[in-house]
C-alpha cells in the first residue's frame, strides 16, 4: 500500500482470497479500476459502466483513458477512480484490474495495490495468484449470448458480485446504457450481466471481495472538460461554432452538434482548420458569438487568422485542447506545451487573452468568461485546455446559471447608432475599444480589415496613425487586468512553507499533493492560475510573498509558465516541476518531488524584492 | 443619417479590368434595390481584393485565400444579408483552392466573383494558376475553374463574364445575387478582368470569348452538355463565357438546410440571459 492510499482509503483490509470464505472488509473510500484490452473491442465500456454505477451511488468519479490513435487494435486502457472525496487525478495504484489483454496484467500488475484483485478473460490472459479471478468471459459471451462482444458486460456482471454492488442499481445502469440503442441490445447485455454474476458466484461464492463506501455526491453530473466547455458556450450565448475533427478537441464540436441547434445556433464541420477559424471570424463579425476548438496542429494552422482577428478587432474564442506536440506528436496523450505558442502566436503583435480552467465546472465558467471578454475587449481569447481536462470523465457539481452573465461590450444598437453624429469602426477611445456595429445596421457601414487602417477602417501607412492604432489595440492588455478571471488560492494557511503554481488539469494532482504534504506536516498554498496572459502579475507577486518557495507545476519541457512569470516577477524562489512523458501527474509524484527537493535544505525568509519590475525593465506592457 | 465610412477612389491602374467588375457589382445591387447596409462584401488579398474599399457596403478584408470561409461565416450568422466574396485568380485558385471547391460543395447562397487576370498583378506580374504556358516562365498547363466547378455535384450556378462586356457581366451578377436571395445556393461568377500593366489581354480576350448560348442546342441545365460545349470551345482556342450551368434540379443550399426559418435570425438574436433563462435552466437540469 502506498502512502497516498493510506491517506485516502483508510485501512485496506487483508487481501481477498479466491475460493475462500471472505472476511468482511471495511469499505474503501477511494478505489481505482484499470480496464485494459484490445483497442476498439469495447473494453472501455466496462469503465463507463463502473463510472455510471458508482456515480449513481453518490461517489466521485475520475476516468482517464489511454488509447492509441487508431480505431482498432493496440492496447487500450482506462482508469476509473471512485472516491468519497472529490479527486481530479489518477490514484497512485489500482485496486482492481479488468484484463482483456495480457498487457493489462503485465504492465498493470506493477501498479496493483496491496489487496488488489485481477479479473481476467481466461481466453487471452494469463495471470497467477490467489487474487486473480480468471473467468471464461468471451467464451461464455460467445456461447450463451451469441457473440464475444458482450464480454465487457459479462465482466461488469462479475464485478457486481466481487464488489458487492447493489444488484438492481448495477443492472439499471446496463439497461439505461444499452436501452438507448434499441433492438435487443438491452436484453442481450442484461443477460450477459447475469451470466457474469453467475460465473463468479459459482467460482467464488457471492461474498464481496472489496466494497466501497457509499458517497454523498448525489446531485453531481458526469462530464468532461470539453463537454463543460460546450455547455458554457451554449448558455454563454454562443451561437456559431466551426471546427475540424482533431483529438482531443473533437468532443467540443460533437457536443455542440448535439445540443446547439436546439438553441438556434449553427455548428459546422469545416474542410480544415483554416476554414474553421475564418468562418468563425466571419460569423463573429456578423454578430454571432463564435468559437472554434482545436488542438496544437490545428491551432498552428489558425495562427495567421488569429493575427487577423487581433488586427481587425473581431471577437473570437479559440479553444486549444493541448496534446503532445509538436507536429503530430502523440495525438491521444497529455501535455501543456502550447502555452507560449498561445501567448505569442501570430506574426506582428496583437492583444489577446489566454485563460486556462482547472476542472470541468471551471471550464464551463471560463468559456462564458471567454465569450464576454472577447466581445467586451474586442480581442481574440484563447481557452487553453489539455488532454486530461478535455477527455477525462469526472463528476462535477451542476452548472450554476446564477454565476453566468452576458456582456456584449460596446456592441451598438440601431437606436444608439442613430443618435451618433459619425460612426467610425476604429474610433480612438480611452480604453482602446471602439463601438461596434454589425452588418444590417443602417449607418454602421464600415471597413473591417487586417491591413493597418485609420479610424474609418481605410488602409493607412501614416506613421502617427500606426503608433496610435498600436497603442489603441495593445493598451487593452494593461486595461483588461481587473476584468480577468482571478486565480484561486487553495490551502488552509495564510503563509506556507511550500507554494504551488499551476493551471489546467494539474489542479487535481496539485490539490492531492497538498493533502499528502499536509499529512506530513508540510503546509502549502496553491495558486491556481486561470488567466495566463496577460500574466496576473499583481496577484502572483502577492502570492509569492506568502510562501517560502513556489513550484510551478507544468506538463512541458521548458517550464513555460515559469518563464513567463520570471519575465514579470523578480524572484529567486521559483522552481519548476515538469513532466512531459505523455501522462498526467498523479498527486503522489508531485508530493514526492517536493519532499525530495526540500530535504536537507535550509530556507531563508524570502528577500524583499519589488513586486513588479519597473516599466522598461522587462515589466509592464 | 449617421456619417460613416465613404468609399475611396480605387487604387487600380487606369484601364484595369476590375473597374468593370466594380461597376457591375454596384449596378446589380442597385437594380435589385438592396440597400448597402444589407450587403457584406468580402475581399481577399491582391489588387482585386481591395474592391470592398470602393463601395459603401459593409466591407471586410479577409486573409489571402480565406475570403470564402469568412463569407460563409457571415452568411450562416445572418442569412438575411447579401454576401458577396470577391477576389483574384491567385487568391481563389492557388492558396484558396480548397475553399473554392468546398464552398461549391457547401452550396451556400453567396456569390463568389473571381476577377481573373491570369497573373499576380500586385506582386508585379508573376504567373498565376490560370496563366498560359510560357507566361513568365510558366510551364504548367493553366487551371480551368469553370470545368472544376462543373465537376462538383452540388454546383448550382456557374457563369463567366468579361469586364470588357459590362452589360453581360452585370446581367450575370444580378442573376447570381437574385439566385442567392432565393436561397438556391452558391453562385460562382468568374469575370475575365485584364491587368493592363502585366497582362493586357483586352483585345485577345475580346476575340476569344464565346457565349455558350450561341452554341446550337445549348442547355445550361444539362451538366454533361455544358462540359462538352466548354471543352470544345476551349479546344478551338476560345474561351467559354455566359450562363454556363444553371440547373433546374439542384441540391438544397446549406443556408436553407441549416437555417430554414429566415424570419428568425437565430445566431445574432438576443443572447441575453433574461431572454433565455428558462430554457437554459431546463437544459442544464437535464444533464446527467
Amino acid at each position: 500500500m502506498t502512502e497516498t492510499d493510506s491517506l485516502t482509503t483508510g485501512a485496506h483490509g487483508s487481501p481477498g482470497t479466491a475460493g475462500q470464505e471472505n472476511k468482511a472488509h471495511p469499505p474503501l473510500k477511494d478505489l481505482s479500476f484499470l480496464t485494459g484490452g484490445q483497442g476498439g473491442d469495447g473494453t472501455l465500456t466496462v469503465s463507463e459502466l463502473l463510472a455510471r454505477y458508482y456515480h449513481s451511488q453518490g461517489l466521485h468519479i475520475y476516468t482517464s483513458r489511454s488509447v492509441l490513435s487508431r480505431i482498432r487494435g493496440g492496447y487500450a486502457a482506462a482508469a476509473t477512480r471512485v472516491s468519497v472525496e472529490e479527486r481530479f487525478a489518477q490514484k497512485a495504484s489500482h485496486d482492481v484490474i479488468i484484463a482483456f489483454h495480457q498487457d493489462a496484467v503485465t504492465f498493470g500488475q506493477k501498479e496493483l495495490g496491496e489487496g488488489g484483485i485481477i479479473l481476467a478473460d481466461d481466453k487471452v490472459v494469463k495471470a497467477e495468484g490467489k487474487n486473480a479471478f480468471l473467468l471464461p468471459l468471451s467464451l461464455t459471451s460467445a456461447s450463451k449470448v451469441g457473440s464475444p462482444l458482450y464480454k465487457n458486460t459479462l465482466a461488469y456482471g462479475a464485478l457486481s458480485v466481487l464488489l458487492g454492488m447493489d444488484r438492481a442499481a448495477a443492472r439499471g445502469v446496463v439497461e439505461k446504457r444499452f436501452g438507448r440503442r434499441g433492438g435487443d441490445a438491452a436484453a442481450k447485455n442484461l443477460s450477459a450481466f447475469d451470466l457474469g454474476a453467475e460465473l463468479v458466484t459459482q467460482q467464488v461464492g457471492n461474498h464481496p471481495v472489496l466494497t466501497v463506501e457509499k458517497g454523498t455526491a448525489t446531485n453531481e453530473i458526469l462530464t468532461t472538460g470539453n463537454q463543460a466547455c460546450a455547455f458554457g458556450f451554449i448558455v454563454g450565448g454562443g451561437r456559431f461554432f466551426a471546427g475540424y475533427p482533431i483529438t482531443p478537441a473533437t468532443s467540443v464540436m460533437e457536443t455542440l452538434m448535439r445540443y446547439l441547434p436546439q438553441f438556434g445556433g449553427v455548428v459546422r464541420q469545416a474542410e480544415d482548420e483554416l476554414a474553421a477559424i475564418n468562418m468563425v471570424i466571419g460569423a463573429a463579425y456578423a454578430g454571432a458569438r463564435s468559437m472554434t476548438a482545436t488542438s496544437g496542429p490545428g491551432f498552428s494552422l489558425m495562427t495567421e487568422a488569429l493575427g487577423h482577428a487581433g488586427e481587425a478587432e473581431v471577437p473570437i474564442v479559440i479553444v486549444d485542447a493541448q496534446r503532445v506536440g509538436p507536429s503530430t506528436g502523440e495525438p491521444t496523450r497529455h501535455e501543456q506545451g502550447d502555452l507560449l505558442h498561445s501567448v505569442f502566436a501570430s506574426h506582428g503583435e496583437i492583444p489577446r487573452i489566454v485563460l486556462a480552467p482547472g476542472y470541468p465546472q471551471d471550464s464551463f465558467n471560463l468559456t462564458v468568461s471567454s465569450l464576454n471578454l472577447a466581445e467586451k475587449w474586442q480581442v481574440p481569447v484563447i481557452l487553453l485546455l489539455d488532454q486530461a481536462l478535455s477527455e477525462n470523465t469526472t463528476t462535477s457539481p451542476r452548472y450554476d446559471l446564477s454565476r453566468v452573465s452576458i456582456d456584449r461590450g460596446a456592441l451598438l444598437t440601431q437606436e444608439a447608432l442613430d443618435k451618433m453624429a459619425a460612426y467610425k469602426r476604429y474610433e480612438f477611445t480611452p480604453n482602446g475599444v471602439s463601438p461596434r456595429t454589425i452588418p444590417g445596421m443602417k449607418g454602421g457601414e464600415s471597413q473591417v480589415t487586417g491591413n493597418e487602417h485609420d479610424e474609418w477602417g481605410h488602409v493607412s501607412v501614416n506613421v502617427d496613425n500606426r503608433k496610435m492604432m498600436m497603442a489603441k489595440r495593445m493598451m487593452r492588455l494593461r486595461l483588461v487586468k481587473d476584468d480577468l478571471p482571478a486565480a484561486q488560492i487553495w490551502g488552509d494557511d495564510d503563509r506556507a512553507r511550500v507554494g504551488f503554481i499551476g493551471y489546467g488539469s494539474t489542479y487535481g494532482p496539485i490539490r492531492e499533493a497538498q493533502a499528502i504534504l499536509k499529512h506530513k506536516g508540510i503546509s502549502s498554498r496553491f495558486f491556481q492560475a486561470r488567466t495566463l496572459w496577460p500574466v496576473p502579475v499583481d496577484s502572483l507577486a502577492s502570492f509569492m510573498e506568502t510562501v517560502r518557495v513556489a513550484f510551478v507545476v507544468e506538463h512541458n519541457y521548458l517550464g513555460q509558465f515559469g518563464m513567463l512569470i520570471r519575465e514579470y516577477i523578480n524572484t529567486r524562489n521559483l522552481e519548476s516541476i515538469l513532466k512531459y512523458d505523455g501522462n498526467s501527474y498523479k498527486g503522489i509524484e508531485i508530493a514526492q518531488h517536493v519532499e525530495s527537493t526540500l530535504e536537507g535544505r535550509t530556507y531563508y525568509e524570502p528577500k524583499k524584492v519589488p513586486k513588479v519590475l519597473p516599466e522598461g525593465e522587462g515589466g509592464g506592457f | 443619417m449617421v456619417e460613416h465610412v465613404k468609399p475611396i477612389q480605387p487604387t487600380w491602374c487606369p484601364g484595369c479590368g476590375d473597374f468593370g467588375v466594380l461597376a457591375a457589382i454596384k449596378k446589380s445591387l442597385l437594380e435589385l434595390k438592396i440597400p448597402p447596409e444589407n450587403v457584406v462584401l468580402v475581399g481577399g488579398i491582391g489588387c482585386s481584393g481591395g474592391i470592398h474599399n470602393f463601395t459603401d457596403a459593409y466591407g471586410f478584408h479577409s486573409l489571402h485565400g480565406r475570403l470564402l470561409p469568412t463569407a460563409v461565416g457571415v452568411k450562416l450568422a445572418n442569412p438575411n444579408l447579401t454576401v458577396i466574396a470577391a477576389g483574384g485568380d491567385g487568391d481563389g485558385y492557388a492558396i484558396g483552392m480548397g475553399h473554392f471547391i468546398h464552398t461549391l460543395k457547401k452550396n451556400i447562397s453567396i456569390t463568389y466573383v473571381v476577377m481573373n487576370n491570369e497573373t499576380y498583378g500586385l506582386t508585379k506580374g508573376q504567373a498565376s494558376p490560370t496563366s498560359p504556358i510560357g507566361f513568365e516562365g510558366n510551364v504548367e498547363a493553366p487551371f480551368e475553374a469553370v470545368l472544376t466547378a462543373l465537376s462538383i455535384p452540388s454546383a448550382s450556378f456557374v457563369a463567366r463574364g468579361f469586364s470588357g462586356n459590362p452589360k453581360e457581366a452585370t446581367a450575370l451578377l444580378t442573376e447570381a445575387i437574385r439566385f442567392n436571395q432565393e436561397r438556391k445556393g452558391f453562385a460562382f461568377v468568374e469575370i475575365l478582368s485584364p491587368c493592363v500593366t502585366y497582362n493586357d489581354t483586352y483585345d485577345e480576350w475580346r476575340a476569344k470569348i464565346v457565349d455558350v448560348a450561341t452554341q446550337p442546342g445549348y442547355d445550361p441545365s444539362d451538366r454533361a452538355k455544358a462540359f462538352q460545349a466548354c471543352l470544345s470551345i476551349m479546344e478551338s482556342g476560345k474561351i467559354p463565357t455566359g450562363r454556363i450551368y444553371v440547373p433546374e434540379k439542384r441540391y438544397p443550399s446549406l443556408d436553407a438546410t441549416v437555417l430554414p426559418n429566415l424570419a428568425e435570425v437565430p445566431v445574432v438574436e438576443d443572447v441575453s440571459l433574461s431572454h433565455n433563462r428558462e430554457r437554459y435552466a431546463k437544459f442544464l437540469a437535464s444533464l446527467e
